[in-house]
């Protein structure tokens, strides 16, 4: 008897794999964001509106709390517990917790309480205008609860076609996410001119940090925080597993393992090629950045076309 | 202070494991002396590692009104209900009896009505019933049987005679929780296995398997079998996923099935369509196929009668089957029995009253205070009349519904439902209980040993419900205890 998944199981899983690589990514943003404002003048311009951009919820956020209302306290409320927020951290953990309910036979038993101990840490956990440390040791905890899911799954699961279906989910969800918080740093120095330009290092070392790849950069690159040069370690480093270029091939392995995968392994070539093609060290000066913004632009349409081909293959 | 089996007072009721002098029934002598040997502690934490086990084992019903939280825990009782194997034997010959003449009543109905016309069961009531599926008329399911998986409920009433309250012949469940009933005690009471023979019941799955297989319309070896369910907002969901998990058959919704051009049923997966030969649905008929039946229908899969009656998928059971599913229709189960098979009844019915007859009706509204009336086409233990624990305005308002529509209703003596002893705090007490055996019938017919206690955990009740208040034992059926005598 052949074991082909379900479709819709298919879509469930492959969302799985989604929701969790964003509950994981949105508590970490959210923790590197307090950090960075922190070292920066108060006069600034910079604040919390950035992050509605890198979740790409500017309208949403906006017709919730009406316009130029991007406090900390509503960002961080917009992003952690607000249920209106589909993107919301709680309701990316409802997301997996519901698409796990149903697939549920597909896993080690105990998953359930892995992800049920996730659920309820964070809705007990976040509460909207909590303390900045209270609610930094709740994202942390909830970044590590995710990861360690995450582990587990790697460690437990059958690493059959569900696992890679949900591969599929964590590796574009992640990629979306590198391509996201690259582009509105740079958006912000464009924005922020002259004024922030002192205060560049302190920008592209929070981007690092917000990989956890401060460490992996100087090991890595062996050279100080320079824009062109962490531009190609996020986007090339085959190395870095966060890197643009290793969630794509990590895309292409999986999709290999599952049938019929010729719409979707050319649409993964045409993305990777793109990224090939493009001289990325060469975005990263100050004034490249409306060139920088147009190509991840192209990446995320390419992505966008990957998701497409999967479902269109896979889902229905 | 430990259990002292003197002060257990099962009220005059009929108990399966103690006498009325509190001595132990034959063959619960074992089990009674053993319970009684734990302290108050030890019993408590038996429970709470049954309860422990049922938690980390994920064994859960649903309950459909409380929104999120959607999963519930199974309550279970630790103290097993005991069957002498004797008796069972008795049983399980009475229930293939019983099932046998049902699927051939299923069978004449559809097709040449001879036990209509000759007058064993009153066309008008098969015709007009709730269950009855015109389009049904001609088709000819596996080797003549409709219900492939029947549920039968059987009570003990305070004499200790059995009964056969209905039979569950749409989409019964439960049996999920008879196999995890026994995996639950053998982790918490692994030293009373040492004292008993005890039939083991998890050959379950690979029999279900086995019948579902025997239904295939394709000659081929491995035909593939499906386990169709409308959810997991469905109260049965846990049961459907175990089943399918434990007969290796893929779990699936409606929108996963298709029916192509060649009227075949396929389902959907990442490598394409896959042929599916044998669906076990657990989807009432009218939700199975919105062009047959309900339009309305999500659950179901448009062209799914088609493909039936083409011959070319099997559904378990077939649509049609609850007519003989329908508290009217029961009380002729005996004439059946002797009509299609020559026999007498094995298995009594309760005695009943049917509501469209002018005396009985007269009689049931006499004495609403002592019977339970019941409606033809309800199940899960709604819409139901108890007498003796009634009001004066509900006994009103079924007196206007009775006169209404008095073919939908039957009236029943109020049973003194057999007891067993169940934890109750730190000590046990009498609590009611019921039996669902499963009957399998395809190629072969088979009865699972034993089935699933139903035990009313509230002081009294007589509603094993789990939707209202009910909770489950493992039920052994067990050998005469050579080693109890031998000492």
């Amino acid at each position: 008897m052949s074991v082909n998944v379900l479709s819709r199981v298919a879509e469930r899983v492959y969302w799985l794999g989604r929701y969790l690589e964003r509950a994981e990514s949105t508590a970490r943003l959210v923790t590197v964001n307090a950090n960075l404002i922190m070292d920066l003048p108060v006069r600034l311009p910079l604040g919390w509106r950035p992050l509605i951009d890198i979740t790409g919820s500017g309208d949403l956020f906006e017709s919730l709390y009406g316009k130029g209302h991007a406090t900390e306290r509503n960002v961080c409320r917009f992003l952690a517990t607000d249920t209106r927020n589909p993107g919301s951290i709680i309701n990316s953990i409802i997301g997996v917790r519901d698409n796990a309910r149903t697939v549920r036979e597909n896993m080690p038993r105990i998953t359930f309480e892995y992800i049920n101990e996730l659920y309820l840490f964070a809705r007990s956990a976040l509460v909207p205008g909590q303390s900045r440390s209270r609610r930094g040791d709740a994202l942390t905890r909830i970044s590590r609860l995710a990861q360690q899911l995450e582990g587990f799954l790697s460690q437990n699961m059958l690493h059959d076609a569900h696992w890679e279906l949900m591969r599929l989910g964590n590796f574009i969800e992640r990629a979306d996410m590198t391509t996201r918080i690259i582009d509105v740093r740079t958006v912000d120095l464009i924005a922020g001119g002259h004024e922030l330009l002192p205060f560049q290092d302190i920008q592209w070392r929070s981007v690092l940090r917000s990989f956890y790849a401060m460490q992996s950069y100087h090991a890595s690159v062996r050279e100080p925080v320079d824009p062109p040069l962490v531009l190609e370690f996020l986007f090339k480093d085959e190395r870095l597993p966060r890197s643009y270029l290793r969630c794509l091939n990590s895309v292409r392995r999986s999709l290999r393992e599952l049938p019929r995968n010729g719409a979707a392994v050319d649409a993964c070539d045409a993305a990777l090629s793109a990224l090939k093609e493009t001289d990325v060290k060469h975005l990263g000066g100050l004034e490249h950045s409306a060139d920088l913004h147009a190509f991840i632009n192209a990446c995320q349409i390419r992505l966008g076309k990957l998701h497409g081909a999967i479902a269109e293959t896979y889902f229905t | 202070m430990t259990i002292d089996w003197r002060n257990y007072e099962s009220e005059g009721l009929f108990d399966e494991l103690v006498l009325p002098s509190g001595r132990a029934r034959t063959g619960a002598g074992k089990l009674v002396q053993a319970l009684a040997k734990l302290s108050d502690d030890e019993l408590v934490e038996r429970k709470t590692a049954a309860d422990l086990a049922i938690r980390s084992m994920g064994i859960t019903f649903s309950v459909y009104h409380e929104g999120t939280n959607i999963d519930r825990e199974w309550p279970f009782d630790i103290v097993p209900r005991l069957i002498m194997k004797r008796e069972w034997d008795e049983i399980a010959r009475g229930l293939k009896q019983r099932v046998r003449a049902l699927n051939a009543f299923i069978n004449d109905v559809y097709h040449h009505r001879r036990s209509l016309r000759d007058g064993v069961v009153p066309e008008d009531y098969v015709l007009r019933s709730r269950e009855y599926r015109s389009r049904c008329a001609g088709i000819d399911p596996p080797y003549g049987v409709w219900s492939n998986v029947c549920g039968t409920d059987l009570v003990r009433d305070g004499d200790g005679s059995l009964y056969v309250l209905e039979d569950n012949l749409r989409v019964p469940s439960g049996v999920s929780y008879m196999l995890e009933n026994r995996a639950v005690m053998k982790r918490i009471f692994p030293e009373l296995f040492e004292h008993y023979a005890i039939h083991p019941v998890d050959d379950y799955p690979s029999e279900l398997a086995a019948c579902l297989r025997s239904l295939s319309p394709r000659a081929v070896r491995s035909p593939r079998i499906v386990v169709l369910t409308p959810g997991i907002y469905n109260s049965a969901y846990f049961e459907h996923a175990y089943l399918a998990l434990e007969m290796a058959a893929e779990l699936v919704e409606g929108s996963d099935l298709v029916v192509g051009d060649d009227d075949c049923v396929y389902m959907r997966t990442i490598g394409g369509l896959e042929r599916v030969d044998v669906i076990y649905r657990r989807i009432d008929d009218l939700f199975l196929d919105p062009r047959a039946f309900n339009k309305d229908s999500m659950l179901g899969v448009p062209g799914l009668i088609r493909a039936w009656q083409a011959g070319n998928v099997a559904l378990a059971n077939a649509p049609g089957c609850g007519v003989a599913d329908d508290k009217v229709i029961y009380t002729y189960v005996p004439d059946m029995i002797r009509y299609f098979l020559g026999e007498e009844p094995i298995l009594a019915n309760v005695p009943s009253y049917r509501c469209a007859e002018k005396d009985h009706r007269d009689y049931v509204l006499d004495n609403l205070q002592d019977l339970v009336v019941k409606p033809a086409n309800e199940s899960g233990g709604y819409g139901m009349l108890i007498g003796p624990q009634s009001t004066q305005r509900q006994r009103d308002q079924f007196v206007r519904v009775i006169r209404a529509n008095p073919r939908n209703y039957i009236g029943q003596p109020t049973l003194a439902l057999s007891t067993a002893p169940t934890i109750a705090g730190k000590t046990v007490e009498p609590r009611h209980l019921d039996l669902r055996p499963f009957i399998l019938s395809g190629k072969d017919i088979y009865v699972t040993t034993g089935g699933l206690t139903r035990v009313a955990l509230r002081k009294g009740s007589i509603v094993v419900n789990s939707s209202q208040g009910g909770g489950s034992k493992d039920t052994w059926v067990v050998e005469p205890a050579t080693r109890e005598r031998l000492q």
